[in-house]
């Protein structure tokens, strides 16, 4: 049933290098001056991957929880870094809340898709539990950001409307709740776009990645529905406790507005 | 007329950088039932002075007491509603006229609220747009100067006790300005409402004296 993955030798990775040299020799003959981002990008994925290998094959082979579970969070501290260095908020301090956040509802997801819907065993068996939170939280921090960003623009920049409210007995959800509904959709619609298209438009990559590995792609379509409707679960839980959280901290304790204008 | 304390500021200290200080020490009553009309160069804390009464903003040190109780003591929504500060620049939110002048009754702490009725929204509109604005008509389609005298109409539907008003006749023309001012100095001698106008226009109320205020420098000086 299962096939022999192919397997690629060094150099036939050599080989790969091909494409990424053509697109340095295409940026270069029109002047784009991608070829320094291009090189370094290269050499980043080269060495982050392989360096990734290693951690995983060393974490798989310990099978501990307590490594398992540093995994996990390590990546997950790495995504609030992330999401706090993207947003360049000075006024607020996003990491914290976007770090315990993260950490709670991701947790959650994977545990449930890991030890129920998957039934791994134990529920934190590495070769399950890694890989899936890996892709929840990859999918999900471009979501929390974006939702975030636009919470913060929006709260600066309708201000004045956020105030009117608070000035006629709003509280301050009643005042922002507009504002946090349509960050949360910006948020959001990334991921309800790609179930859309999922299947049609494009083979989602961790498929492709189980069919190019032998499996069965009636297997394949299982796990990556099961992908799909986690990456959606946790981008809706995940940014919703961002964007409650962070909300909470744009105001003070008389419900007053306290995000001020930038560079004001 | 006017009675007893309002509002009392006590040693009142604001500022927004750390280097440089709005208010310090600022210490004063407001008289219930008065008209206050303050003055003063742009930039002397006239807009702040209003929004640390409802807290908009808050004091770094000091306290503010609304009749006798500090501010903290009651709950925001509720205190801002009672002592309604109306913004310089009208603003509302997309819909009608009527959706605008009953937004405040959706909000939770204004739900003990008796909300108007068409009948009492119209006569207050007639009143402050006597040329004649539909309830049904979107908001955002009136001019800057009948978005502030919506704005003014909505306020009021809370029946506040203390009126904060940050130049509420800068977008009108003399006639609407004229509508405003009347109106106020009427809530201010008929209902009582105590009024803190900032205003640059020159006005002379005709049914109120007013107590005429400078703030300059963070100091706070009547008769001015």
């Amino acid at each position: 049933m299962t096939a022999a993955v192919p397997d690629i030798s060094l150099f036939q990775l050599v080989l790969g290098c091909v494409f990424i040299l053509a697109a340095g020799a295409v940026s270069f003959l029109n002047g784009l001056g991608l070829e320094r981002d291009l090189l370094v990008g290269g050499v980043r994925t080269f060495a982050q991957l392989f360096l990734l290998g290693y951690v995983l094959k060393f974490v798989f082979n310990a099978q501990d929880i307590r490594l398992v579970m540093a995994v996990f969070v390590f990546m997950i501290l790495f995504a609030a870094w992330t999401i706090r260095a993207r947003a360049r908020e000075k006024q607020i301090g996003l990491f914290w809340p976007t770090f315990l956040s993260m950490l709670l509802s991701y947790w959650i997801i994977s545990y449930l898709v890991s030890g129920v819907v998957v039934g791994a065993t134990p529920w934190w068996r590495a070769q399950v539990f890694i890989p899936l939170g890996g892709m929840v939280i990859g999918n999900s921090m471009n979501a929390v950001a974006v939702s975030l960003e636009r919470l913060l623009s929006d709260l600066r920049g309708r201000r004045r409307e956020v105030e009117m409210m608070l000035c006629l007995g709003a509280d301050y959800r009643e005042a922002s709740r507009e504002i946090l509904r349509n960050a949360m959709k910006a948020g959001m619609i990334p991921s309800i776009n790609s179930m859309m298209a999922a299947g049609v438009v494009f083979i989602p990559g961790m498929m492709t990645g189980q069919i190019l590995a032998g499996a069965d792609p009636l297997t394949a379509i299982r796990y990556q529905i099961v992908v799909m409707l986690m990456i959606v679960g946790s981008t809706a839980i995940g940014a919703l406790l961002v964007l409650m959280l962070v909300r909470r901290l744009c105001f003070g304790a008389a419900h007053q507005l306290l995000l001020r204008p930038k560079g004001g | 007329m006017t009675g007893s304390v309002v509002i009392r500021f006590e040693d009142v200290a604001f500022s927004f950088s750390r280097d440089r200080p709005l208010f310090e020490g600022l210490s004063l009553s407001l008289l219930q039932g008065a008209f206050y009309l303050i003055g003063g160069p742009s930039g002397s804390g006239k807009s702040t002075f209003l929004r640390l009464i409802n807290r908009l903003e808050e004091p770094s040190a000091g306290t503010i007491r609304f009749k006798g109780r500090p501010l903290k003591d009651f709950p925001p929504p509720v205190l801002r509603r009672t002592v309604l500060f109306i913004q310089q620049t009208p603003t509302v939110v997309g819909g009608s006229v009527r959706e605008n002048l009953s937004l405040p009754f959706s909000f939770r702490h204004n739900r003990g609220l008796v909300r108007p009725s068409d009948q009492e929204l119209r006569a207050r509109l007639d009143r402050f747009l006597p040329e004649g604005v539909q309830l049904e008509a979107p908001a955002e389609a009136l001019s800057v100067g009948q978005l502030q005298r919506l704005c003014f109409v909505r306020g009021l539907l809370l029946a506040p006790e203390v009126l904060l008003l940050d130049e509420p006749t800068s977008a009108l023309d003399e006639r609407s300005a004229r509508i405003v001012e009347e109106e106020t100095e009427r809530l201010c001698r008929e209902a009582g409402m105590t009024v803190v106008m900032v205003s640059h226009r020159r006005f002379e109320p005709r049914m109120v004296e007013p107590i005429r205020v400078t703030l300059l420098n963070g100091q706070w000086s009547e008769g001015a």
